[in-house]
């Protein structure tokens, strides 16, 4: 079968980089470090107590996948950004658009290679996570459901990333842009919805008929509930607390109005509009190399 | 044969390109000049698919660039070596065969092949980024022609060449026209370009000023160069009494030693100038045509030799 020869080339480079195998022996470092604790404390606590809290090792499995995610969420970004503002930078990219190669090969060839890397320091990390199993509470079909959430959110902030590096033409300025968009679909969305709902509770408040507990059981942020859609830390938290049964729905947050078919299938619906929010950020990466590779440099 | 016509190009509110005519005939090596800003490069990223034309179009035989396999017939060298950084040597040739197509044996086997060929064989495993950058230009030139195109173009190619390197980029190139290829290649060094070209077009203000075989282009320049005449011992003023009456003289500028007369005529006329000189008892030890050269009539055609001409004409002439 045909590799597509910019993934093949990013994979030797990087293979040949100190990177990857830092970023792996650092990352696995420190869960291992994090479990073994978590284990040495349930040991010593059913020393104590006799008592064995099968709970607290769920903790480990809690502590691996949200820092998994945020590094999916934040590396992710960091890798891509650079992607193609560096290739135009290296002043590469103008010679792969004379070949017959494509301008979805390279862009997909970038994704995937750092998509693929990036999904190498998850996997690693697996035999931690399976420590989980010893005690029993996450099943495998647990362990699949969160690292296809895993394998979204990566693909949402990856190609987030690649877009924005099409997009501008430093590789530091793409960068900043990656984040202040991540940021702003992360952190903004919650605002937004945090706002809509204080908003709501006030006017309610305010208008006399509905008082007290019964008003702030009415509010809600009302559509704004929607645009937490494109957060993919909302679909990653609703996933680990039905595995983890701890804290309160986050949709309830925000007064969810449910049930209707979009709170119902969240996961499945949020997934959904990312990967179509994936798609949307590849396709504009691709119409603006083929774009900017043509226009620039008079 | 790669043929352009009416080619136009605007950014913005600048027209680089104003209806761009250029024809290359097949296996020539055509040289490409023209003052900065003249449209050489603009020409040369629509030429291999990088820029969009406004207007016009580029042709290869039946083939209309942009359309399918366009890119299948042209090799590119630009002005710069792009750089991958812990690819090797190897690694980089394959690379762009792949980016073509050619995988495997096959693409193995070319690159050893091209990298023979530029003399590279023997660095193959060494880092591209660790090559000398005339190394780095040869290895450029050897990826542009791993998927065996028709035409090559180059954009200045031996810019910032040590004379060594230039000289080993020119074999090459020669090389490669004997193999039947057709090149174009865009340079400022115009006395390199007159030695090496066939063909020669000087474009100016986005259209193309002068195109032909150099041969036949310096062959006119020649003979509308000044002849320069040295007397031994003296009879300046009978001379110039002589000059001033003939019809095909137009203008004369006396220089220490030498007359220098623009004349109009052929050689013929110039056969019975001088006899009229030597008649008239006039020593002649010198009696020849300035040579022609690409830089002379590079300078006439972006308008740089005429301000020259006047200024020597009003300061010296005799007339």
């Amino acid at each position: 079968m045909k590799t597509n020869p910019v993934y093949r080339r990013e994979m030797m480079v990087s293979a040949r980089s100190l990177r990857m195998p830092l970023i792996i022996t650092v990352f696995n470092s420190i869960l291992a470090i994090v479990a073994l604790l978590n284990m040495y404390s349930n040991v010593m606590q059913v020393r104590l107590t006799a008592d064995v809290e099968y709970g607290s090792f769920l903790g480990i499995y809690e502590f691996v996948t949200v820092v998994e995610f945020i590094m999916l969420m934040f590396i992710m970004p960091a890798i891509t950004s650079g992607t193609i503002s560096g290739e135009r930078e290296r002043q590469t990219l103008d010679l792969m658009l004379t070949t017959e190669m494509k301008t979805w090969e390279i862009v997909v060839g970038k994704l995937a290679a750092a998509f693929v890397n990036m999904f190498l320091v998850v996997v690693s990390s697996f035999p931690l996570v399976a420590v989980v199993f010893v005690y029993g509470g996450i099943t495998g079909k647990d362990m699949l459901l969160m690292l296809i959430c895993l394998v979204v959110s990566a693909l949402f902030s990856g190609s987030l990333g690649i877009c924005c590096s099409s997009l501008f033409k430093r590789s530091t300025v793409s960068t900043v842009a990656a984040y202040a968009v991540l940021a702003l679909t992360v952190v903004g969305t919650y605002g937004v919805n945090s706002f809509a709902y204080s908003m709501a509770r006030m006017d309610l408040g305010q208008s006399g008929y509905m008082m007290g507990m019964i008003g702030e059981q009415a509010a809600s942020s009302g559509g704004f509930l929607y645009t937490l859609l494109v957060n993919p830390s909302v679909t990653f938290l609703l996933i680990l607390q039905d595995q983890t049964a701890t804290g309160n729905g986050i949709l309830e947050m925000y007064g969810n109005r449910g049930p209707n078919l979009v709170t119902d299938h969240w996961v499945a619906v949020s997934s959904g509009v990312q990967l179509a929010l994936s798609a949307l950020f590849v396709f504009i990466a691709i119409k603006m190399v083929r774009k900017r590779g043509i226009g620039r440099n008079a | 044969m790669l043929e352009i016509r009416g080619l136009k190009k605007t950014f913005g509110k600048y027209q680089v390109l104003n209806g761009l005519d250029m024809t290359v005939p097949d296996g020539s090596l055509y040289g490409f000049v023209g003052p900065n800003g003249a449209g050489k490069t603009t020409t040369i990223k629509i030429m291999v698919g990088l820029l969009q034309a406004d207007g016009g179009s580029v042709r290869l035989g039946e083939t209309l660039s942009g359309a399918e396999g366009w890119k299948r017939h042209i090799g590119y060298v630009p002005d710069f070596f792009g750089v991958y950084d812990n690819l090797k040597v190897a690694e980089y040739m394959e690379f762009f065969a792949a980016c073509y197509g050619l995988e495997g044996l096959r693409a193995r086997k070319r690159c050893a092949a091209l990298l023979e060929q530029i003399g590279l064989e023997d660095k193959v495993d060494f880092y591209v980024e660790g090559l000398s950058k005339g190394m780095q230009q040869r290895l450029c030139l050897a990826r542009a022609l791993i998927h065996d195109p028709e035409v090559l173009i180059l954009d200045e190619p031996m810019a910032g060449l040590d004379p060594r390197t230039r000289f080993e980029f020119k074999e090459t190139l020669k090389d490669l026209r004997e193999q039947g290829k057709t090149i174009v290649m865009s340079s400022h060094v115009l006395s390199e370009l007159s030695e090496l070209c066939t063909d020669v077009g000087i474009m100016d203000q986005g259209r193309m000023a002068l195109t032909g075989n150099i041969r036949d282009i310096l062959s006119q320049v020649n003979s509308s160069n000044p002849i320069v005449i040295t007397l031994f011992g003296g009879g300046t003023d009978r001379a110039l009494n002589i000059l001033k009456s003939h019809p095909y003289v137009h203008t004369i500028t006396v220089k220490d030693q030498d007359i220098i007369v623009r004349f109009t005529g052929d050689r013929q006329d110039e056969a019975v100038l001088l006899q009229q000189l030597i008649d008239a008892g006039l020593l002649v030890s010198s009696f020849t045509r300035e040579q022609g050269s690409l830089e002379s009539l590079f300078m006439q055609i972006t308008g740089r030799e005429e301000e020259r001409t006047v200024l020597k004409y009003e300061n010296e002439s005799g007339l």
